[in-house]
């Protein structure tokens, strides 16, 4: 666990609030503002200690795969979220895990309501922790990674068009 | 509007509710034909179980379902496989709750009967109380386990005949080029499985996994997001301008057949030789330079084996039905043998693009499913809620066991549907109705 100074634990956490609820309301052109150009964003098969592409995820995209599902999503008739889910997610237990230079691997845990408003209707219940990894730029704080481990990846998923 | 409920034809009248260029919507919603399915196709027919590759070593095992019956695939100590309900004969606790594992032996939670690999009761705890033979009280098995080219299939009835008259020669086929992308001729299922849930019937992925007329509108998105695919290429060109078939052979086994499509080598795997070298040098060498470049340029089949295996390229999927109204279309990356491992990176992440719930093409898939299902919902047996399947019927053609057509025409919908009229209503032998 990383010791901070105040302001910058502050501006970590005002970092993973702005990037949960820019997700939660499908603000895709500004969600994507906050990432590196070197962004990597994983959603494993079970927890996450295995090298990416060796065996499959469901989620393993780099900053040009993360683009092309920005890119569909804006397209209006990516089905799967027209309408966009209704979403709203709660994040806690924010731990500073390491700070090396301008880098910040931060924890947190999320629970994440989801209206699937597409097809069933049904509310959808999401958990699980995320691992982000910050950057520290002049333009300020940015994206190099978000690792997302959800409580029950072993069993099958609904649709994840989103980003979660 | 039918409300002469009386006169109406029966709900397990499939011979009606089956036809030519139409079929009824009650039979993906109807929990009585789900009775049905569960018995006909999934009891009493063969069903893909998974592969061989997935349990290489002696004790590995793998949980799946036939049907809704749970079962496990596990590598036997004389090297066979065997399939095995995951239910202990005692009381029928689940043996192995989780996805997949490696034991020695299976021990029941409950009272601790012990099972050999095979399914053999090896022991229980105080036998004295048991006056039965303990020999006859091993695990539930399949009558029938066989595989195709490391393929394995199960029979639960046991009195389906044999595997190769079930795939006859379109499924046999269909494998042989799926077995062949690998230049050992063995593909391997190593990369893990990802569930898709969705709520929608089983016989929504059979039809959507086939389904050339949709690529245009349900993946529209995806066209505009990356208009180089090779979808693009092949399947948005419109009607009339691809080149690409739809294909029904006997025995309900489908194909969306892109191989005329393809104008430049390994277009299917969305690269060039230069970038794959040394997997297609070892093509060459298994199979010798004009068959390595027949399956360099036609690539994997995307097709279905009756009922519940999906060729899907390079992945293999299984199509599993839950309830009327939930399905988990589970995938695997199809892996390659014999090469380097850059091929079978780029393989994964191929897989991880094109299927599974946050991939850039099922997720539609998936919600037209679902709308499709909801709007069937307490559809009963009239004049309303028919599926119309017509399109290209006038214009298919067929000869030597298979039915051909444009891309977009509904020709695998209605081999698929034709096939399970014939299972359903207990006509399969009677060759009347087969192409």
């Amino acid at each position: 666990m990383a010791t901070l100074d105040e302001p910058t634990r502050r501006d970590i956490e005002a970092f993973v609030y702005l990037e949960a609820r820019l997700a939660d309301e499908s603000r895709y052109d500004e969600w994507e503002a906050l990432v590196t150009d070197d962004m990597h964003y994983w959603v494993p098969f079970g927890p996450g200690d295995y090298e990416p592409g060796t065996r499959v995820s469901y989620i393993n995209d780099n900053r040009a795969r993360l683009g092309t599902r920005i890119r569909q999503l804006a397209t209006g008739v990516h089905h799967a979220q027209d309408p966009p889910s209704s979403m709203r997610r709660v994040v806690s237990n924010i731990e500073i895990l390491s700070a090396e230079g301008d880098e910040f691997e931060v924890g947190s845990n999320f629970v994440l309501y989801e209206h699937a408003v597409q097809a069933t209707g049904h509310l959808r219940l999401w958990a699980g922790r995320a691992t982000h990894r910050l950057r520290r730029t002049s333009d300020g704080l940015r994206m190099a990674a978000k690792k997302v481990e959800l409580v029950n990846s072993t069993s099958p998923l609904p649709n994840l068009p989103f980003i979660i | 509007m039918a409300l002469t409920v009386q006169s109406s034809p029966a709900s397990n009248d499939y011979q009606h509710l089956v036809q030519e260029d139409r079929i009824h919507g009650s039979l993906y919603t109807d929990p009585a034909v789900f009775a049905d399915e569960m018995q006909r196709i999934y009891t009493d027919g063969w069903v893909f179980v998974g592969h061989e590759s997935e349990v290489p070593e002696v004790g590995d095992w793998v949980s799946r379902r036939l049907g809704t019956e749970p079962v496990l695939m596990v590598r036997n100590r004389d090297g066979a496989i065997s399939v095995v309900a995951n239910r202990c004969a005692h009381r029928g606790t689940t043996l192995c709750p989780q996805n997949d594992g490696n034991h020695r032996n299976f021990r029941c939670a409950y009272h601790g009967w012990t099972y050999d690999l095979d399914g053999t009761l090896l022991g229980v705890p105080g036998p004295k109380g048991f006056h039965k033979d303990t020999a006859d009280l091993g695990l539930d098995r399949p009558g029938q386990v066989d595989d195709y080219r490391g393929f394995v299939f199960a029979n639960r009835s046991g009195a389906a005949g044999p595997l190769s008259d079930h795939l006859g020669a379109g499924g046999t086929d269909l494998i042989d080029r799926t077995s062949n992308m690998s230049p050992t001729g063995s593909v391997r299922l190593s990369a893990g499985w990802i569930g898709q849930h969705i709520d929608s019937n089983w016989k929504m992925w059979p039809e959507s996994d086939n389904d050339g007329y949709h690529l245009n509108l349900t993946h529209a998105s995806m066209a505009r997001a990356v208009p180089d695919t090779y979808y693009d290429e092949i399947v948005m060109t419109g009607e009339d301008a691809s080149a690409s078939v739809t294909r029904a052979y006997d025995g309900g086994h489908v194909e969306l057949d892109f191989r005329r499509s393809y104008t430049t080598e390994l277009a299917w795997l969305g690269t060039t030789r230069e970038k794959v070298a040394d997997y297609c040098e070892a093509l060459e060498g298994s199979y010798g330079p004009e068959k390595a470049k027949t399956i360099m340029w036609d690539g994997p089949p995307h097709a279905l084996v009756f009922p519940n295996l999906f060729l899907a390229e390079m992945n293999i999927a299984r199509i599993e039905p839950v309830s009327p109204g939930v399905t988990v279309h589970h995938h695997t990356p199809l892996l390659v043998e014999g090469t380097d491992e850059s091929v079978n990176r780029r393989l994964v992440l191929q897989s991880e693009a094109a299927m599974g719930p946050a991939s850039f093409f099922l997720t539609d898939d998936a919600v037209i499913a679902e709308r499709m299902h909801r709007a069937f919902e307490g559809a009963a047996v009239g004049d309303d809620g028919w599926v119309d399947l017509s399109r290209g019927l006038e214009r298919e053609q067929s000869a030597d066991g298979q039915r051909w057509s444009d891309i977009t025409d509904e020709t695998t919908n209605r081999g698929f549907w034709h096939h399970y009229r014939d299972v359903m209503a207990g006509v399969v032998g009677d060759r009347h109705n087969r192409v």
